[in-house]
């Protein structure tokens, strides 16, 4: 079994994850954790709908900041897409997008304030990156013979609307929808930091206990994403995209002087601002990796290789509940509904709530990093399980799963896992904001203390992490010749 | 100017040569069949001329390089895109004008399957895409015609409406074909392929079929 | 169907602009750092503001911030022209902000203190110094950027151990602010953490503390915290004496069910002089550069 390169490769990982596990953070510090989340569940079995006014109001706001900020990502992404050989722009795009939706927010809320513009670049700008490369993909793999047939007079763009686009508009479509999906979500968290969304009001009521009504406002969040069919049609999206922007709030006037001021002082660092010049700077830098930086970049590794692994096991053994190979329609069906539950919930809030019951540490933000992933990749690979013949007289039951079914989606499995390795990253280090001590503690601590070139310096270490993780990923998935289409 | 004249072509696959080298002139008027066994190199001899001389002619590969997502008319109507401004490709790809679906169905009906013209390509038979693939290099309006086995999918009344079609609309071609009765009947040359090289080369009407059963 | 949409979307937006024009026309917006449960504060800041337009002849409105830095921010980007600021974001605010004053502080303000609170499991009685007991202990502060929950504490924990929080507590978090502080040592979450006196007591006299799981195990010295800033544009903005009737109005709140809301017995002046201690406990823990 050693002799498989994909085996040898999981192993190394599961030994890295725990040798990381000795030097993990791992505790359930609340004194009665059972009981919170007792009290957790029964809020969300008895959810009150009308308890704050403002939620109606928030789940438009968090549908309305989706809307636009993926429409104006997706316009921007598109033509980024048609230049993405030159490799400046491939840069740009895997820069912009290697900083997260929460990262943005926090670095737009500086100098835009309350405005909606905050929270429409917050997910526009990264949505920006990741379309463009997913969109040149998808070009990539069109069939180029109908293009090459064209009479040799043709114009580019006519023979880009005759050629390409009609072969990759399913793909297209398909992809943009998905990503709307995970625009909600990211719209959604936004409210974390202030913006009038649904993580605003979720945030208040989990504060104070209000469980009832922080499960009510879950519930309907669900149900948003999960009737996205019924509502999201071909021939109203014109109708939302050219609405949604009335429905983003007026926030509050931007001071054009304080996007001025942000680029040419805040972020200057504080030796080149107060003008020690180059012999102040070095002693800043050296201090803002040593005490901040490095800690940061060592909490989340452990965090994140911990977190893939986990995530790994959780597709692993979620992944039966929805497949055709086992049990009937009903534990299908409540499989199903698992999973659309942990995939649907962002991993920020899931890791939100569980700090929240067992306390400080890292184990919340595993769970929640393992049980959001997992439930994708379960769900992913379910599905293409499902889509296997087996011969009539295959073995049953656990010899089914380990023989037959494992290792015929194992390679699928791997693809998606290392697919999502610089997610779970990204992830990792915002989870930070919430008093883990991944790289995002240390970006809000600067922004807390008013330093935002410390948090500038900050998020750029956390990009190009982002940035080496996702050029290691995209390695190894080649090494290993895995294919994998794209998940968010 | 529809005609050629090709010499030295070679080509290679994997760094093994699998053409030439050969040479092949076809003069205005002449109508040529490529014959020989499968794998004997007519397919890459096709590709070979086509980027020769490049614009002048209109292909159907084997594989037909049809856009499936797109209705019969608008894979069609490809074949013309050079002629139109990019506005006018752009509206047509969203509403056709009446002048081009009458030239385009005119077109379908010399094919018998005017009625597909709105379906989807990926919904139709192998045989019928494969005129769709016919009727846009008609529609191309070239001199001169390069066809990879443009026939193999269709019935013989269907592959006999389709060669005589292709004689009529195109004053020069060169087509592989691995039927030889068609390729007598309706080509003015044959020229047989064994392993990369010419075998024969000769006008139809001295040969039988029985001379160029020996390349198979 | 789509028309009808569209058609309302039109009278929606129509009227968002014309509200946005009217808000724009001359309104004071003011925050607040988020100290305490959402709730209460949305609550006692709608009626200040109500208070306020009523005596200044301005539209007033209160906006909630979800943390100290934010308020700070806005106040600094001119989004906010008033705010209720703790020591330490006052501070940072008015550092940021030339010409900004602070113009009152509560009765309570110009000796504030913070306590140490500690769960019942841990042992700790009520003592005169911070006892040696507490290495190890895991420990909450409030916000990071807190004055009551936080920066006061942390000063007087590096004076008693020498060390930073890091090396003498085993885990050291940040609830985020004083209710929840409060909730966390109650429920035993954290061992010990750092609140301030104001809501302590406010809190222990509504019966919200479960005293027999958590208790007070020192205070320390006191310190002047929380006041009102303004900006130094305002009277540019509102007019000549705005500043002035702004703190006059704050003074003269009288209300029985505002003041308490803070709970303050009353607002007096104080000036931007009041909270040079805090800068140099700022600037000596490494928070203000």
């Amino acid at each position: 079994m050693f002799s498989s390169p994909t085996v040898r490769v999981s192993f190394l990982f599961v030994a890295i994850a725990l040798v990381a596990l000795v030097f993990a953070d791992v505790a359930i510090t609340a004194a009665n954790p059972w009981k919170d989340l007792g009290r957790f569940f029964m809020g969300i079995v008895t959810p009150d709908f009308f308890s704050s006014e403002g939620v109606a109001l928030a789940l438009l706001r968090t549908v309305a900041f989706a809307f636009v900020g993926v429409a104006l990502g997706g316009l921007c992404g598109f033509v980024l897409s048609l230049v993405y050989r030159n490799p400046a722009v491939r840069m740009f795009c895997a820069f912009i997008r290697a900083i997260h939706e929460l990262f943005w927010a926090l670095i737009f809320l500086q100098f835009f304030g309350f405005h909606p513009l905050t929270g429409v670049l917050a997910i526009a700008i990264p949505y920006a990156g990741i379309f463009a490369k997913v969109y040149s993909e998808i070009f990539e793999e069109a069939d180029p013979t109908p293009g090459r047939l064209l009479p040799p007079g043709t114009g580019v763009v006519s023979a880009f609307l005759y050629t390409r686009i009609p072969d990759c508009w399913v793909q297209l479509r398909t992809y943009t929808a998905y990503r709307l999906e995970c625009g909600l979500r990211s719209s959604a968290i936004l409210g974390f930091v202030g913006l009038p969304t649904l993580g605003f009001f979720l945030e208040s009521a989990f504060s104070q206990g209000h469980y009832s009504e922080a499960g009510a406002m879950l519930i309907l969040f669900y149900v948003l994403i999960a009737t996205m069919p019924l509502w999201v049609k071909p021939k109203l999206l014109p109708v939302y995209i050219l609405g949604a922007p009335f429905f983003l709030g007026e926030g509050l006037p931007i001071v054009w002087g304080n996007v001025e001021r942000f680029f040419t002082q805040d972020i200057i660092p504080s030796p080149l601002r107060n003008g020690e010049g180059m012999g102040g700077l070095m002693p800043w830098l050296g201090d803002v990796m040593a005490t901040e930086a490095l800690p940061g970049i060592w909490n989340t590794l452990v965090l994140t290789q911990i977190a893939l692994v986990a995530t790994g096991l959780i597709a692993l053994l979620t992944f039966p509940l929805i497949s055709n190979h086992f049990g009937g329609p009903v534990r299908r069906t409540g499989g199903h509904i698992f999973l659309v539950i942990a995939r649907s919930t962002p991993e920020y809030i899931l890791a939100y709530i569980l700090l929240q019951l067992w306390g400080p540490s890292m184990l919340p933000a595993v769970v929640a990093l393992a049980l959001h992933n997992g439930g994708i990749i379960g769900h992913l690979i379910g599905r293409q399980s499902s889509a296997i013949d087996l011969r009539p007289d295959a073995a049953t039951g656990f010899n089914r799963y380990t023989y037959e079914l494992v290792p015929r989606v194992y390679r699928a499995f791997l693809a998606f896992l290392f697919y999502r390795w610089e997610i779970i990253m990204r992830e990792t280090a915002i989870l930070g904001i919430l008093g883990i001590y991944t790289l995002g503690f240390y970006v809000d601590s600067a922004i807390q203390n008013i330093q935002f070139d410390r948090a500038m310096m900050l998020i750029l270490v956390t990009a190009l992490l982002n940035i080496g993780v996702d050029a290691l990923g995209r390695f190894i998935r080649k090494k290993l010749a895995l294919q994998t289409m794209p998940t968010c | 100017m529809s005609g050629f004249d090709l010499s030295g072509l070679t080509a290679s696959f994997g760094g093994e040569r699998v053409i030439g080298p050969l040479s092949l002139q076809v003069k205005e008027g002449e109508r040529v069949a490529l014959v020989g066994k499968s794998g004997a190199g007519k397919s890459t001899l096709i590709s070979l001329i086509h980027q020769h001389v490049g614009g002048t002619s209109s292909l159907v590969p084997q594989d037909l390089g049809l856009v499936n997502a797109l209705p019969v008319f608008h894979n069609v109507y490809m074949g013309q895109l050079d002629a139109h401004p990019t506005w006018y490709n752009t509206l047509t790809l969203m509403r056709p004008f009446s002048k081009d679906s009458a030239a385009v169905r005119a077109l379908l009906k010399d094919l018998s399957m005017p009625e597909k013209i709105w379906m989807p390509t990926a919904s139709l038979s192998g045989g019928q895409r494969q005129r769709v693939a016919i009727a846009r290099a008609v529609f191309r309006k070239a001199g001169l015609l390069l066809a990879d086995e443009p026939v193999s999918a269709l019935d013989g009344p269907m592959s006999h409406l389709v060669m005589d079609l292709m004689s009529k609309r195109f004053p020069t071609s060169v087509v592989a074909l691995h039927d030889v009765e068609l390729a007598l009947q309706y080509c003015t040359r044959i020229v047989g392929i064994q392993d990369g090289q010419i075998a024969l080369d000769e006008y139809s009407e001295r040969l039988t079929s029985a001379d160029i059963t020996p390349l198979y | 169907m789509a028309l009808n949409i569209i058609r309302k979307l039109a009278a929606a937006s129509a009227m968002l602009f014309a509200c946005s024009a009217a808000v724009s026309a001359q309104t004071l917006v003011f925050t607040a750092i988020p100290d305490e449960d959402e709730t209460k504060l949305v609550e006692r800041f709608r009626g200040i503001a109500d208070y306020l337009s009523e005596n200044l002849d301005v539209d007033v409105r209160y906006i909630p911030v979800k943390s100290y830095a934010a308020a700070v921010s806005a106040f600094r980007n001119n989004q906010v022209q008033l705010a209720w600021f703790g020591g330490l974001s006052g501070v940072q605010a008015r550092s940021l902000v030339p010409g900004s004053e602070a113009i009152a502080q509560g009765v309570e303000d110009q000796a504030f203190y913070s306590h140490i609170i500690a769960h019942k499991s841990t042992g700790l009685n009520e003592a005169e110094d911070l006892p040696e007991a507490l290495r190890g202990k895991t420990f909450t502060f409030g916000s990071k950027g807190s004055t009551s929950g936080r920066l006061i504490p942390e000063y007087y924990i590096r004076e008693a151990f020498n060390e930073a929080p890091d090396d003498v507590f085993s885990r050291v978090g940040f609830s985020g602010n004083h209710t929840r502080t409060l909730r966390l040592v109650e429920a035993g979450t954290y061992e010990v953490g750092a609140i301030n006196f104001s809501v302590w007591d406010k809190e222990t006299k509504d019966g919200n503390v479960d005293t027999d799981a958590v208790k007070v195990i020192w205070t320390t010295p006191s310190y002047p915290n929380y006041q009102w800033s303004i900006r130094g544009d305002a009277d540019e903005r509102f007019g000549e004496g705005f500043t002035d009737r702004v703190q006059q109005a704050l003074l003269n709140m009288k209300d029985e069910e505002l003041l308490n809301s803070f709970p303050r017995s009353g607002f007096i002046p104080v000036s931007n002089d009041a909270y040079a201690p805090i800068e140099a406990v700022g600037k000596q823990i490494g928070i203000i550069d």
